[in-house]
């Protein structure tokens, strides 16, 4: 494809030229997408369809006032800080029980076979469905955890078996021959092995625990956050607020996959795959 | 000795002194007895190797020859105790050998590399696993990756490197270890002439400060009339010895010897006659 940038031709070869013509096209389908939603804001003249101007605002008021909903002064921090917060004890207690029991069942046929169809049963059940009944018997904060939890924890649990189970015969060979023990053949071989599929699942885990933290904040009674504050600003009808609230979480979400994306990519790269 | 097992002189004029091509129980370093193995996959099954004898003497160079999948990694993985034979068995130093262990190092057909790990961590492997001290595991693993010409690409990754690179890799990851035993699975394949050549000497060259056991697969004949002890023709699956033929000139050998060139053919002809190729 030939474009022309300021009387220079496009060098698909070049990065400069090709992170140019990325950023532009990005910056051109988002705009595209805000005329859409302005013109469909235009046409609807509701109030529950803000415009992408009167939802700006709001964010920047967001930003600048907190919010004042619960009686007390919060500011957009504390919540985005709150929600990351049982965010991430879902994403470190789903790491601390997928990863070692990915390494057993990827290993252990016997007790694969054995967990593999309770495993499948509840694999399928939507980590949201577990909020009412981990808050109501548990509590908001940890209820709230506990959807989080679940919703990374199957992603993990799948990729670390994977994993575990992809690797390739001749590399055990090679190590047994090299004189390593059945324990150095798991935590020098197999378990590298498996580290960039871990970062996969901890890439997709990522990705559906911000849907969870969410979800699961809407549910729960007394927790603050910014999925509890989008709840509240549409129900009080305060519809500017609640679209803003979802342009952040929609933000926020893409900022943790980034991240998780480019630390998956560093780790495949570290360990020799997919270079 | 088996009965199909025939050791022929080829040598007559040159030298004319008998060798001894190992009878079983006098002390052979590997001694192969009746050995089958049989692959059985539900209804499917695959007869690699039947009944299949051969001493090995310490010290020895043997080179199994034959037609590709006729068993010679098989032969290689049993003598490793990678995999259990269906019948028959390996004595290593008159010792069942029943599961893998660092006394038999092998080189793998498709190298087999840690491609996490550097050029030198891969090298380095069976010394970590034994416990040698950091110190004297790096400069162990720097002296056989200068050895194969890879000291350029000493912290290089196994995916930057070339397919012979690799392959020397595993050479010098399997050497590092000084094995009693070295199970050598074509380990110069993926080289050009050239480096292949340079790769033979240096083979002989570590070898000479050693007493290390080979068994070697290659199908290049060249190459195992330049390095072997004792060339094995396999025949055609299930691996048979066809011939056994002693080569009982000093090492380093010149190539364009007559009677090398000779023995060459020889062979060539025998491996034509077992390929017959299967269509
Ligand atoms: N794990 C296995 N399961 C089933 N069949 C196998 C297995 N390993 C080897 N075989 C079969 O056993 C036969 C011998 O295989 P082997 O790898 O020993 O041959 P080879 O002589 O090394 O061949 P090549 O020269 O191509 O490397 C082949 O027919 C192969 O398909
Ligand atoms: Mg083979």
């Amino acid at each position: 494809m030939v474009m022309r940038i300021q009387g220079l031709k496009y060098d698909e070869n070049n990065w400069i030229h090709r992170q140019v013509r990325l950023a532009a096209i990005t910056v051109v389908a988002i705009a595209a997408f805000v005329a859409a939603w302005h013109v469909a804001s235009v046409l609807a003249d509701t109030p529950t369809v803000p415009s992408p101007g009167r939802t700006l605002d709001a964010l920047i008021n967001f930003y600048s006032y907190g919010d004042w909903s619960s009686g007390t002064q919060r500011t957009m921090f504390e919540l985005i800080g709150s929600s990351m917060i049982t965010f991430a004890k879902g994403f470190a207690l789903a790491l601390v029980v997928a990863v070692p029991l990915g390494l057993a069942l990827g290993y252990f046929k016997i007790a694969r076979e054995f967990t593999n169809p309770i495993i499948e049963v509840l694999r399928p059940i939507a980590p949201i469905a577990w909020a009412p009944i981990f808050i109501i018997i548990l509590g908001s904060a940890t209820g709230a955890m506990l959807v989080v939890f679940i919703g990374i924890f199957f992603p993990l649990l799948t990729n670390v078996i994977f994993g575990v189970r992809k690797i390739e015969a001749n590399l055990l060979d090679a190590s047994k021959t090299l004189g390593a023990s059945q324990f150095q053949v798991f935590y020098k071989v197999i378990m590298p092995y498996t580290a960039p599929y871990l970062m996969n699942g901890v890439k997709v885990g990522l990705g559906v625990g911000w849907m969870c933290i969410v979800a699961a904040e809407m549910c729960a009674g007394t927790l603050v956050g910014v999925g509890k504050y989008l709840y509240d600003m549409a129900y009080s009808g305060n519809w500017p607020k609640a679209y803003a609230a979802l342009v952040l979480i929609g933000v926020l979400g893409l900022l943790t996959i980034g991240v998780s994306d480019y630390v998956h990519r560093w780790v495949s790269r570290r360990m020799g795959m997919d270079a | 000795m088996t009965e199909d097992q025939t050791a022929i002189d080829v040598s007559e004029k040159a030298f004319a002194e008998t060798v001894d091509s190992g009878s079983p129980g006098d002390g052979a370093h590997i001694a192969i007895r009746g050995l089958r193995k049989v692959f059985k996959r539900d209804k499917k099954e695959t007869v690699a190797l039947d009944d299949f004898s051969l001493d090995i003497r310490r010290g020895e160079l043997v080179t199994l020859v034959g037609p590709s999948g006729c068993g010679k990694t098989t032969i290689l993985k049993l003598i490793a105790g990678l995999i259990e034979p269906t019948s028959g068995e390996v004595l290593i130093g008159g010792r069942p050998c029943l599961r893998p262990g660092p006394d038999r190092g092998m080189v793998f057909q498709d190298f087999a590399l840690f491609h996490w790990r550097s050029v030198r961590k891969n090298v380095e492997f069976g010394l970590e696993v034994a416990g040698v001290p950091r110190g004297d595991r790096r400069a162990e693993a720097e002296r056989y990756i200068k050895l194969v010409g890879l000291e350029k690409f000493i912290d290089s990754r196994v995916y930057e490197l070339s397919g012979g690179m690799k392959q020397r890799v595993g050479i010098a990851r399997s050497l590092v270890t000084h094995p009693d035993v070295l199970l050598m699975d074509e380990p110069f394949g993926s080289l050009d002439a050239q480096t292949r050549n340079i790769m033979q000497v240096q083979l002989l060259k570590v070898l000479d400060e050693t007493d290390q056991t080979i068994v070697f697969v290659t199908h290049s004949v060249d190459e195992a009339v330049f390095l072997s002890d004792r060339i094995i023709v396999l025949t055609k699956r299930p691996a048979r010895i066809k011939e056994v033929i002693e080569v009982p000139w000093p090492k380093p050998r010149d190539r364009a010897a007559p009677e090398f060139t000779a023995l060459r053919k020889r062979i060539l002809s025998e491996l034509e006659a077992e390929n017959v190729m299967e269509g």
